[in-house]
């Protein structure tokens, strides 16, 4: 177990090490200069000297440290830009998902109407072959007039041959009659010859 | 399979499973090939899935017609109809479950079925046979109930109008006739190649294909492929394809149309004909599109040729599933 542990720290330092190289050194230098400058017998302008490069690389040790908050900051904020991209870009995906799935609806409508509008013209085509209703009933119209006419013409000559007919058959009995008069007158006069001239002269 | 059968086969008919992940064809030495759709669709298919899971003989005959219902495949040969569970056609059980034969008044001939088709309204199932007859079986009793005669010569194609309850048949004899399906009495007669604009003499007076969505008609075969209004029975529009169509079908704003020639027709309602694209056989005999799966919506397309192409976008060829 210490020894996992060792090794991860091991790990851990190095890749940190790599960056923080020259941190590391400043800090166990600026403990080390601390020490011998507190331990130091030196004269006191020695002494100023060597405060004075300690606040320097305590200043340096700050500086660094002051950056690397900044850089984490920064990374902080791109990641929540990147967040904020990609939440938009999902947004974007799903409404044209949408807008895909109505075009198709409409694709789908589309293709329905242009059906009917086909089975219509197709109709239409065969409806356009057969005459105009007008016409047909015009042509009617007239052909009843037609037929009305003629058959008023044929009401007045069956009326006219009726009265033809009954002036012929009042003529042919008179004659008919007078016929059977002049028999008779005549059977009479050959029993009767005394009375013959004055038939004949009534005659 | 010898690579001469295989160069020989034609596939006359095809039937999509229930769940729409498989496809069954039938092929001219009376075989039915089971294909996975779901295999072949895949993003990692392989050559291999192109290949069939399971064949088996099921006719003597040329298999002409498949249809499929709820959980039975039927099919139809040398003059009698099977049924086989898919259920048990997946799990390579090849047992049928029935098979039955129609009536047929001649003893010596055997005619073929040429087409079936299903009537949901009352759950029968409609044969069109070569003994110039369609035939009605009741699929709840098995017992065939009706036979509508008046057709001349061989039928060709059935199919149903379920608007109005009739059934209509398109025969050799060049006649489309509509029967009522509860009285059995054929209520039109429609002689297609009568009409000029129609009629093509230089390839027949046959009908090879009828299909209907209740208001319109499609028929077409000797005479060039036609749409018709039922209710006035008129013919609307004329497709000017060469060759004679074995079959058409409505899809969304267009028609669909295979026969003779080496692509898939599509045409517009009005007569245009908008695009023809290239497939593997030289011509062909069936086309289907599965609706029973909605992740595997695809076009097949079947002829002379042991290939059936397979479309995931009508506008082109994906791959071909082959024997």
């Amino acid at each position: 177990m210490g020894a996992v542990t060792d090794d991860e720290v091991i790990r851990k330092r190095l890749l940190i090490d790599g960056d923080g190289a020259g941190d590391d050194r400043r800090i166990n230098l600026l403990l080390k200069s601390f020490t011998k400058w507190c331990n130091s017998p030196g004269t006191p302008e020695e002494g100023f000297t060597q405060y004075q490069r300690m606040l320097g690389t305590l200043a340096q040790c700050e500086f660094s440290m002051g950056k690397t908050l900044m850089v984490y900051d920064m990374n902080l904020r791109e990641m929540e830009n990147y967040e904020k991209i990609y939440s938009n870009i999902e947004q974007n995906i799903m409404s044209a998902h949408e807008k895909i799935t109505e075009c198709k609806k409409e694709i789908q409508r589309a293709k329905r109407i242009r059906k009917n509008r086909q089975e219509y013209d197709a109709l239409a085509k065969v409806i356009q072959q057969h005459p105009d209703r007008h016409e047909t009933l015009k042509q009617l119209e007239a052909l009843d007039k037609e037929l009305q006419q003629l058959s008023h013409i044929k009401e007045n000559m069956d009326a006219k041959l009726e009265l033809r007919k009954k002036q012929f058959h009042v003529l042919l009995t008179t004659i008919q009659e007078l016929q059977q008069t002049l028999e008779n007158d005549e059977k009479s006069d050959n029993d009767d010859p005394s009375q013959e001239s004055p038939m004949e002269n009534s005659e | 399979m010898e690579p001469v059968e295989l160069l020989h086969m034609s596939v006359f008919s095809q039937s999509f499973s229930p769940c729409g992940r498989f496809l069954a064809a039938g092929n001219s030495y009376g075989e039915i090939g089971l294909f996975s759709l779901a295999a072949a669709l895949s993003p990692d298919a392989t050559a291999a899935n192109q290949k069939p899971v399971l064949t088996f003989t099921a006719h003597k005959g040329p298999v002409f017609s498949l249809l499929s219902n709820d959980c039975v495949l039927l099919s139809a040969g040398n003059g009698e109809i099977s049924a086989w569970s898919w259920t048990e056609l997946t799990k390579k059980n090849v047992k049928p479950l029935w098979t039955k034969r129609p009536n047929y008044k001649s003893g010596l001939e055997i005619p073929e079925i040429n087409s079936m088709v299903l009537n949901p309204q009352d759950n029968s199932l409609v044969v069109g046979a070569g003994d110039n007859n369609v035939h009605v079986l009741d699929l709840e009793h098995g017992v065939f109930k009706t036979v509508l005669q008046g057709h001349t010569d061989y039928v060709h194609c059935v199919c149903v109008r379920e608007r109005e309850a009739e059934l209509l048949s398109g025969s050799e004899d060049g006649a489309v006739r509509m029967w009522d399906s509860r009285t059995g009495q054929c209520v039109h007669c429609i002689e297609v190649y009568k009409y000029e604009s129609c009629a093509r003499p230089q390839y027949g007076k046959w009908i090879s294909c009828v299909t209907t969505d209740s208001d319109w008609m499609l028929c077409g075969g000797g005479p060039s492929l036609s749409l018709w209004h039922l209710r006035s029975l008129s013919p609307t529009s004329m497709f000017p394809l060469s060759g004679c169509q074995r079959q058409a079908a409505f899809h969304q704003d267009k028609i669909l149309a295979v026969g003779e020639g080496a692509f898939v027709s599509h045409c517009l309602l009005g007569g245009e004909v908008k695009a023809q694209i290239p497939c593997t056989p030289s011509s062909l005999n069936t086309l289907q599109l599965n609706s029973n799966s909605s992740e595997h919506r695809v076009l097949t397309v079947g002829g002379s040729s042991s290939h059936v192409d397979v479309f995931t976008n009508l506008s082109y060829r994906a791959f071909s599933l082959s024997f």
